[in-house]
């Protein structure tokens, strides 16, 4: 992992409103950040899995995402793959800064800002 | 002076329990409890309960449900309309929603899970007393409807109770602590503490109850309850200015969703089994139901793991434009939108 990838991602937590975020490279191993009560690392690790298991029917079915969005009624999970299979998950309080920057960090992270 | 005299009006308390032990259990458990202050009637079925009503001078109607199929509305019905003059208190064991919400609906002040220990009935007896004891404009009639949330708090902070505020909205959102009048945990999904009251503030529609007191797992918060409660209507008032001022209440869905860009490109909505029922240009219907009902699934598996409430929607952001999926139980919907060329 880079340098600037992982000082890019170490950023992130101090986004207002954002709740937990995690990156899986493409070897498979995990970052995330998060409380460590509520999002710990385990869990993190387990949601980027199950939702790079949904990624395959999605591409399945034609639709290749640049990302996805799961809105729940108490936050945001923003899902970002990108062609080298790094997948990046981000949870967001829905009224937050946080959940207005989500655009931005997944064109980041699409863009290769955290080559 | 007479036994009658002595006994305020608003003293006639009636228990209506078709399990008999538990009804004399509770007859007894009040008696005492209120030191002979309340006469308390019993009543093992509605005739017998409408024998005691007719006399006019119940004010407090306890009705015990033992069974989730017992139809809690039309009984309630049965001993009186809402304006009835004499407040009405459903337990219930099991305390389902559904029988939560079907009291609620039929006129009852509070709801409560149907005490079984000797504490429990203690604690009961004690939220009786205040609901006797309640005096505003309105009285206690549909407490939980018209009062609200922060009423209740203080309620429970100024008497120095020790109680778990539950609040609900379809399924369980969160819970509030109260130990000896201080608020001490609260917990709304993932979130606790001082964010997880503020945000059960927030909360409009739902309904609350509560529940005989238990020690949290944690105490997240240290701050009095005068400062937490004003800060919580403060927070709220602040949202409800927002709206107020057109900046959409829900902007930050908004902003997940993005202004409308483009035009519909396809549709299809299906009942929650898969059944078309609409079809609008869709290439695919088979794939699109097999994609609608796996990402239901995987929402299934999601959600009691993030407790984050209910799933409203998934996007999916395209190159050409975005998809939105809502499977829900009993519908599920597709929609694609083609991005402006």
């Amino acid at each position: 992992m880079k340098a600037d990838f992982k000082t890019w991602f170490a950023a992130l937590p101090a986004v207002p409103g954002m709740l937990a975020c995690g990156v899986r490279q493409p070897n498979g191993k995990c970052l995330g950040y998060g409380d460590e009560k509520i999002y710990p690392a385990e869990k993190i690790e387990k949601l980027l899995k199950q939702f790079a298991e949904l990624h395959e029917p999605l591409v399945a079915a034609e639709l290749s995402p640049r990302w996805t969005t799961w809105a729940f009624e108490y936050g945001h999970l923003r899902f970002v793959a990108r062609p080298d299979r790094r997948l990046l998950l981000l949870l967001v309080s829905p009224d937050t800064e946080a959940v207005r920057e989500l655009d931005r960090i997944a064109e980041e992270f699409l863009a290769g800002t955290s080559k | 002076m007479s036994k009658e005299n002595k006994i305020e009006r608003e003293r006639h308390v009636l228990i209506v329990d078709d399990d008999r032990d538990d009804l004399a259990m509770a007859g007894e458990a009040f008696r005492a409890l209120s030191e002979d202050r309340w006469e308390v009637h019993t009543a093992a079925d509605a005739a017998e309960a409408l024998a005691v009503l007719r006399a006019g001078k119940t004010a407090l109607l306890v009705l015990a449900v033992n069974t989730p199929v017992l139809d809690v509305g039309l009984l309630l019905g049965s001993f009186g309309q809402s304006n009835a003059p004499f407040k009405k208190v459903v337990v219930a064991h099991p305390a389902t929603d559904e029988i939560r919400a079907a009291s609620l609906a039929a006129g009852a002040d509070l709801f409560f899970e149907k005490p079984v220990s000797p504490e429990g009935l203690k604690s009961v007896f004690d939220r009786l007393c205040e609901l006797l004891d309640w005096k505003n404009a309105q009285g206690f009639q549909g407490v939980l409807r018209s009062v609200g949330l922060p009423d209740l708090v203080q309620m429970e902070c100024l008497g120095g109770n020790s109680s778990v505020l539950e609040l609900f909205h379809e399924q369980p959102l969160g819970r509030i602590y109260i130990d000896r009048g201080q608020i001490v945990h609260a917990v709304c999904g993932e979130i606790s503490g001082e964010r997880a009251f503020q945000k059960l503030f927030t909360i409009t529609g739902g309904t609350f109850e509560l529940r005989e007191f238990e020690v949290p797992s944690e105490h997240t918060i240290n701050r009095t309850w005068e400062f937490l409660l004003s800060e919580a209507l403060r927070h709220r008032e602040q949202l409800a200015q927002r709206a107020k001022s057109g900046e959409n209440f829900s902007a930050d869905a908004k902003t997940v969703s993005g202004e409308p860009s483009g035009q519909t490109a396809e549709m299809l909505i299906c009942s929650g089994a898969g059944e078309v029922h609409y079809n609008w240009q869709c290439p695919a219907v088979a794939d699109r139901v097999t994609l609608l009902q796996a990402v239901a699934q995987r929402a299934e598996k999601l959600i009691p793991d993030l407790q984050l409430g209910r799933l409203d929607r998934v996007e999916i952001q395209l190159a050409d434009g975005r998809a939105i999926l809502q499977p829900r139980a009993d519908r599920l919907v597709f929609v694609r939108v083609a991005a402006k060329p």
